[in-house]
């Protein structure tokens, strides 16, 4: 027997992430407000964020004036890594999420003096998918790769490649050590999205530290 | 998983819009592929956060907007999943452009008592 109701279909319009859009725009306005420039730095796990995070805070002493928020799974031990170089510092534990959403940064934002703050970090939980779809209201994504990842990575990863204002290539100390192949991955990186700036940066020698400072001064967006 | 973060947030945005009584066939959503959707961990994800809702049973259509690659060399131009394809006419490097798109579609419901 055919099924004897009507189906309609029924037309929709909108985005599916309106609700974390909508709050996202609301921490932007108020950020702006505020003078606030905000950076949602995205890497992988081990592609050293809060590394590259502590040497930022270190050089940027006197410079700039920082606030940093901080999302992982669990424990607090980047909160607490970057507690020694900034004093705003929060860490956001996100459970079971595998990104940040924009109402856990408002959420993570009341809870914060920024008053004189001008700079933003975002370091959100360690992932090159998840993270690069919720706005969050910042100014810019950065995404970071590392020498230690592979020079693949970029490639395979092309959501983050087209999404980023700025993409970090850390670790490049250790390039004498590695087989990776740097041409290689800014040809991805290129193809993908062509006029991204490309800065190799080395958080444990500080190599490249003033060309990544430089940019936030004055990013090119 | 991203697919679950999405798959609720896009529950949220339909329960609302479903007429009262109504039994949801199919909701459809139309995903970019920069979205790197995987669609069995979308699928399992819908029917988790629609279970024990008006939403559950309803199947949902996901409309995938591949990669368009273009050819500077030879100017053809086609759709693909992946944004790393060679062209016919030897050229390694065509450009591909991806779609990040996440966007409510439509639904389909059924209406009337069934006999």
């Amino acid at each position: 027997m055919t099924d004897p109701r009507d189906a309609v279909r029924i037309p929709l319009v909108g985005r599916v992430l309106e609700a974390n859009d909508t709050i996202a725009a609301v921490v932007r306005d108020e950020l702006q407000a505020r003078g606030i420039f905000a950076v949602d730095l995205i890497g992988a796990p081990g592609s050293g964020k809060t590394a590259l995070l502590e040497a930022t805070l270190r050089t940027l002493a006197g410079r700039r004036r920082p606030a940093v928020l901080v999302g992982d799974l669990t424990t607090r031990r980047d909160g607490d890594r970057l507690a020694r170089w900034c004093d705003r510092v929060v860490q956001i534990s996100t459970g079971e999420g595998c990104h940040l959403e924009a109402g856990q940064v408002r959420d993570a934002l009341s809870g914060l003096d920024l008053d004189g703050v001008d700079l933003l970090f975002i370091e959100n939980v360690g992932n090159l998918i998840c993270p690069v779809g919720f706005d969050l209201g910042q100014n810019v994504k950065v995404g970071l790769f590392s020498l230690t990842e592979g020079d693949d990575k970029a490639a395979k990863h092309p959501y983050l490649v087209t999404a980023a204002d700025l993409i970090l290539l850390n670790k490049i100390d250790l390039a004498p050590y590695l087989t990776f192949d740097r041409a290689g991955f800014e040809a991805d990186v290129r193809l993908l999205n062509p006029t991204v700036p490309i800065l190799g940066v080395s958080s444990t020698t500080g190599e490249g530290l003033d060309g990544w400072l430089d940019w936030l001064d004055a990013p090119k967006v | 998983m991203h697919e679950f973060s999405i798959a609720q947030a896009l529950a949220d945005q339909v329960l609302p819009k479903v007429p009262t009584g109504a039994r949801v066939r199919e909701v459809e959503v139309r995903i970019g592929m920069l979205r790197g959707i995987e669609q069995e961990a979308m699928t399992m994800s819908w029917q988790a956060v629609t279970f024990d809702t008006p939403l559950a049973g309803a199947a949902l259509a996901m409309d995938v907007v591949p990669w368009t690659i273009s050819c500077g060399e030879c100017g053809r131009e086609w759709t693909s999943a992946a944004p790393f394809a060679e062209c016919e006419c030897g050229n390694a490097t065509p450009t591909p452009t991806g779609s990040d798109e996440l966007d409510l579609v439509s639904m389909t419901v059924e209406e009337g008592e069934p006999e």
